[in-house]
């Protein structure tokens, strides 16, 4: 067995004991931050954080992540790894979120979204033009007989021996879902720290408000790509390798990545937060 | 249940390049504190060489990691320990002179419950998963907390925050020029995200050999820190940048015709060729 042949035998098995061990750390969290700081803006900012994480890592599953077999055409999906799709959509959206932030929360996450969007619809449609000028593949998805959306059939345009190809409708619909979420979520992270710091920093450092834009900027940023990173990855654990989109039997797997996007934000969450706050 | 499927035959076990890392990376970080006891910035590249410790050691734990086959790609591994690094070194900034204990003792907490959820709430089930994310996210936070020191002098927050410019013969305290409000924080996490997983990406297979990987991992730990250097030039003073640049070039030839020497050992057979082939005739 190669290394690359060998897939983890990670099941869609639920298991309840971590899974509830993993909500108690969340709650415990959450009550850690409300003892500490009260519920103003920091509490706030935690709620926003978990918010976010929850958003980028439901998204992630929406993706049709090939990943190598993709790049042969054995697979459907675009040819690369979650950690860096999910990355890609998010920080495209994140940038462009970033640029709306004086507007308000509302306009901004909806801009990161559309931002998230945007580059996944670009990423898919081309991948499906070098498939199918370049490669000379049909699409045609393997893990169901029909599409769900637009109800044409697939089994007759799978060639044998390859789990599917190319990149179904459903999938690009799936991808570019994937990054509204995504894009969302990354920029919803961005915008409750950056309003923390703005908030906090002046005082810690002593410093006018308008001079310590640039750090609160940064910082914030800087947080929204590490949580961002985080939450994408573990939803690239709970995959394990390749998924189709929404119509893919993996997707059902999306609770046990919600719960730890949720714990792994807050944990994230709460440290950025004590950087001003305590 | 899964299967591993590569074994670590030979070579220097885990552990002790673990232990080794760890010990070199924070020597070297606490080396870099001279600058503040001696008022100077030439102590600077020290911050560098931490980054390439914790990078060799960070790339043997990747192998240890994948050689599991998670499924995702060697690079996710890269980037979950950049991105648990980065919280846990910010914030351990702000304890001063104690900054990389702290860092290494958060980056393990962070990479504990990290572990954890990769593990069992997400069903992983894979041997030494917590054990690599709570080491990944300690490398995250000991190569960041090095580029910051190579690049400002210092692993404290307010001369990550602070800078200096000149107008006009006047030095102004500036919080833009600095590797936070100048976001070169945000190259360092690339530079060194990219370093950790390339390594093992490269050399995987079945003629796996640890020193061509290790030595693959220094040479883009140098390759990273000639990059740090020149980015640390606005931010200390330029002889102290030049001697980390000169550190850095030395480093990175040495290491380069090692890993060269290391393939062509390792190759089936190679031919010795130009890269711009002469043509007959002209």
């Amino acid at each position: 067995m190669s290394a690359i042949g060998a897939k983890p035998a990670a099941g869609a098995a639920v298991d309840t004991t971590a899974m509830v061990v993993g909500i108690i750390i969340l709650l415990l969290v959450i009550g850690a931050t409300y003892y500490l700081f009260g519920s103003g803006l920091a509490f706030m900012a935690l709620i926003g954080i978990i918010i976010g994480g929850v958003l980028i890592g439901f998204g992630v599953h929406f993706v049709p992540v090939g990943g190598a077999p993709a790049a042969m055409g054995q697979a459907p999906g675009i040819a690369t790894g979650v950690a860096m799709l999910a990355a890609g959509a998010g920080l495209a959206g994140l940038f462009g979120g970033a640029w709306a932030a004086e507007m308000g929360v509302v306009v901004a996450t909806i801009t990161g979204a559309i931002g998230g969007g945007l580059m996944m619809a670009i990423t898919c449609m081309f991948v499906n033009f070098i498939y199918v000028f370049g490669m000379g593949i049909p699409s045609a998805s393997g893990k169901v007989t029909k599409d769900p959306i637009t109800g044409d059939t697939q089994p007759e345009f799978k060639s044998q021996g390859t789990e599917g190809h190319g990149l179904p409708f459903v999938s690009y619909v799936g991808g570019v879902i994937g990054g509204l979420f995504g894009g969302a979520g990354g920029t919803l992270i961005y915008l409750v720290l950056l309003d923390l710091y703005e908030e906090e920093l002046p005082a810690m450092m002593n410093a006018l408000p308008a001079q310590i834009v640039p750090i609160a900027v940064a910082l914030a940023g800087m947080f929204a790509i590490g949580m961002f990173l985080v939450n994408a990855v573990l939803a690239a654990y709970n995959i394990t390798g390749t998924i189709e989109g929404p119509h893919d039997p993996k997707f059902k797997r999306f609770p046990r990545a919600v719960v730890a996007s949720a714990v792994a934000s807050a944990i994230c969450g709460i440290v950025a937060i004590m950087i001003v706050a305590v | 249940m899964t299967v591993k499927v590569e074994k670590i035959e030979g070579g220097i076990p885990h552990t002790t390049i673990m232990i080794a890392g760890l010990i070199a990376s924070l020597v070297f970080l606490y080396l870099t504190y001279a600058n503040v006891i001696m008022g100077t910035e030439y102590f600077a590249f020290f911050g560098g060489l931490a980054t390439v410790a914790a990078l060799i050691w960070g790339s043997h734990t990747i192998k240890h990691l994948c050689s599991y086959g998670i499924g995702t790609g060697v690079p996710s591994a890269g980037m979950i320990a950049f991105g648990s690094g980065v919280i846990a070194m910010l914030f351990a900034t702000k304890y001063g002179i104690a900054a990389p204990i702290v860092a290494v003792v958060l980056a393990a907490v962070i990479g504990l419950i990290l572990g954890y959820l990769a593990n069992n709430v997400l069903n992983m089930r894979i041997p030494v998963m917590i054990q690599s994310l709570v080491e990944m996210a300690i490398i995250g936070a000991l190569v960041l907390m090095g580029y910051a020191a190579m690049m400002t002098g210092s692993f404290e927050l307010t001369s990550l925050t602070t800078g200096n410019v000149q107008i006009l013969g006047l030095s102004l305290p500036s919080y833009q020029a600095s590797f936070l409000g100048g976001a070169l924080i945000a190259t360092a996490f690339m530079l060194g995200a990219i370093a950790i997983q390339h390594p093992f990406n490269a050399c995987l297979g079945p003629n796996w050999t640890q020193d061509r990987m290790l030595m693959l991992a220094a040479e883009c730990g140098f390759l990273s820190m000639i990059t740090a250097a020149i980015m640390s030039m606005p931010l200390i003073s330029m002889s102290a940048a030049l001697v980390s640049l000169f550190v850095a070039i030395i480093g990175w030839y040495y290491t380069y015709a090692k890993y060269i020497e290391l393939s062509k050992r390792d190759a089936a057979a190679w031919l010795e060729s130009k890269p711009i082939p002469d043509v007959e005739g002209h």
